[in-house]
């Protein structure tokens, strides 16, 4: 890696993104500016959950240098080394705890893990992080995040591919549902990633396979556990035409309660948001995954039923859309796969998930960051099937690692 | 069957991986492009340009955040899934009970 000073900033613009380009800066060391972040909306700058992101790879790094412009619609983000949980970088008995404050409940906390997983292997130490607080949403959101439970069954088995499979663990302490604004959520998670690697393994998947079995989590939270049933069985009746081999797990747990912060009662607890969902998992027979995930919203008003029907169906076309790669997973992979050997990865995927706006710009950040561009090309003959996209490693790696 | 040929086949992996590092088009003009919708026709270009001056509409705010989840329509879906047709295409994709569509893969 070339001198500090001398390395030119690679500029962005807009709010969109941005938890993917800060991790490419910090897995790639190079400094990036971002600016017009928000700059037309009423509410301009950065949210109060994009500056709690930046405070946790600052937690996870030791050298980073951050500068925000006054109003916040401008960044500068000069990435550090990830060390993980290092002792006195923030870390406790070897446990970073990261607080998400009330004010960032919109987001569920799959919006820090994802990242933070991306972050992990490539990091000096072992990488082990709590994250709690008012803000932290254990459940999928209405903004669109999947539940603590979609990234524990179907994002980091995907690591297992890339040659990243030991000591990795996504304890859920305590569970929470999205809550309504204003009102805190309050749970608990624990990201445990003790496998670090200098490179990881370059991919060759091209066979989807067929969909063997079907796993998933039905949660409860502070509601009754019949809800679960209802759901369970809503869902089981539409996929077990599909698959006879569906299981789903259920899990109710009591509201979590958080500490009131009041002065006039201070040994006083409040109750976190209650509500319930549903996450599923579809393995296939080469053990690709696709995952769905729908959630009661904060206002209520959703039969269990409903919720059922939703995500079997979410499922469903998930699998529709073929590939050995589903939507939700495919920044995961892609990157992984841009941050291995300097040679050629495969893999398929379906055309609904690559003409997204989000893999299309994945390509184009990659590009920015000196990434070789991907390779397209159609799976057979078939014009209608599945695009190969090929993916050159770029062979950065673990920096922590290089030194032998 | 002229009219099918003339019209610009979408989903063409060649025409993606050319659009795809032509920083002129936004991503989402790439993807509407390639999927082969309607192309941007005169009126909606004017309205675009109305756009400058009333922009941050309330369904705007929701719609420019990254999501993971893709936003779903459940009502068409359950149709979808519930058609004879889509389901023994579906089929071929699950390892179950008798292979009707094999020899797919």
């Amino acid at each position: 890696m070339t001198d500090e000073t001398t390395q030119p900033l690679i500029h962005f613009e807009g709010h969109r993104h941005l938890t993917t380009r800060l991790l490419l800066s910090t897995l790639t060391g190079r400094p990036i500016r971002i600016s017009k972040i928000r700059s037309s909306s009423t509410n301009p700058g950065l949210t109060r959950y994009e500056t709690n992101f930046i405070r946790l790879l600052d937690a996870v790094t030791n050298g980073a240098q951050i500068q925000f412009s006054m109003t916040g619609t401008t960044l500068v983000y000069r990435p550090g080394l990830i060390t993980g949980s290092a002792e006195g970088l923030g870390a406790v008995g070897g446990v970073v705890r990261h607080e998400i404050p009330r004010e960032c409940s919109r987001r569920g906390v799959s919006w820090w893990l994802v990242p933070l997983c991306l972050l992990a292997p490539f990091s000096k130490g072992n990488v082990n992080v709590v994250l709690h607080g008012e803000g932290c949403v254990t459940s999928s959101t209405p903004t669109g995040d999947v539940s603590v439970d979609t990234v524990r069954t179907a994002i980091l088995p995907l690591y297992k591919n890339f040659g990243i499979d030991r000591n990795i663990e996504l304890r859920v302490l305590k569970r929470s549902c999205c809550p309504a604004p204003g009102k805190g959520a309050g749970g608990e998670v624990q990201l445990v990633f003790g496998h670090q690697v200098r490179l990881p393994k370059t991919l060759h998947l091209l066979n989807p396979g067929r969909v063997k079995r079907i796993r998933g989590v039905a949660y409860a939270v502070g509601v009754s556990g019949s809800n679960n049933a209802r759901m369970i069985e809503t869902a089981r009746g539409i996929l077990n035409k599909f698959v006879p081999d569906t299981y789903i797990f259920s899990d109710v747990s009591p509201t979590p309660l958080i500490p009131s912060s009041s002065k006039s009662d201070p040994s006083g607890k409040s109750k976190g948001a209650v509500g319930f969902g549903l996450s599923l998992v579809a393995e296939s027979s080469t053990n690709c995954l696709y995952s769905a995930d729908v959630a009661s919203p904060p206002q209520g008003g959703t039969t269990p039923e409903d919720a059922g029907k939703q995500c079997a169906y979410q499922l469903l076309e998930k699998i529709s859309q073929g590939g050995c790669v589903e939507v939700t997973a495919v920044s995961t992979m892609l990157l992984l796969m841009a941050m291995g050997t300097e040679d050629v990865g495969r893999v398929v995927l379906g055309r609904e998930v690559l003409g997204t706006e989000e893999a299309i710009q994945l390509g184009r950040d990659f590009k920015e960051f000196g990434f070789a561009g991907w390779g397209l090309r159609d799976k057979g003959e078939d014009a209608e099937g599945e695009v190969v996209v090929s993916v050159v490693g770029r062979g950065v790696g673990n920096v922590g690692r290089k030194v032998a | 069957a002229r009219a099918m040929h003339d019209r610009r086949r979408p989903y063409k992996t060649s025409n993606l991986a050319r659009m795809m590092y032509d920083l002129t088009l936004s991503p989402a003009e790439v993807v509407s492009k390639w999927r082969g919708d309607a192309e941007v026709s005169e009126e909606e270009k004017e309205e675009e340009a109305e756009v400058f001056f009333r922009k941050s509409k309330i369904g705007d705010a929701a719609n420019a955040e990254d999501r993971s989840i893709p936003i779903l329509d459940y009502v068409a879906l359950e149709e979808k899934f519930e058609d004879e047709n889509t389901i023994e295409q579906l089929r071929s994709r699950f390892a179950s009970g008798h292979m009707s569509g094999k020899g797919s893969d």
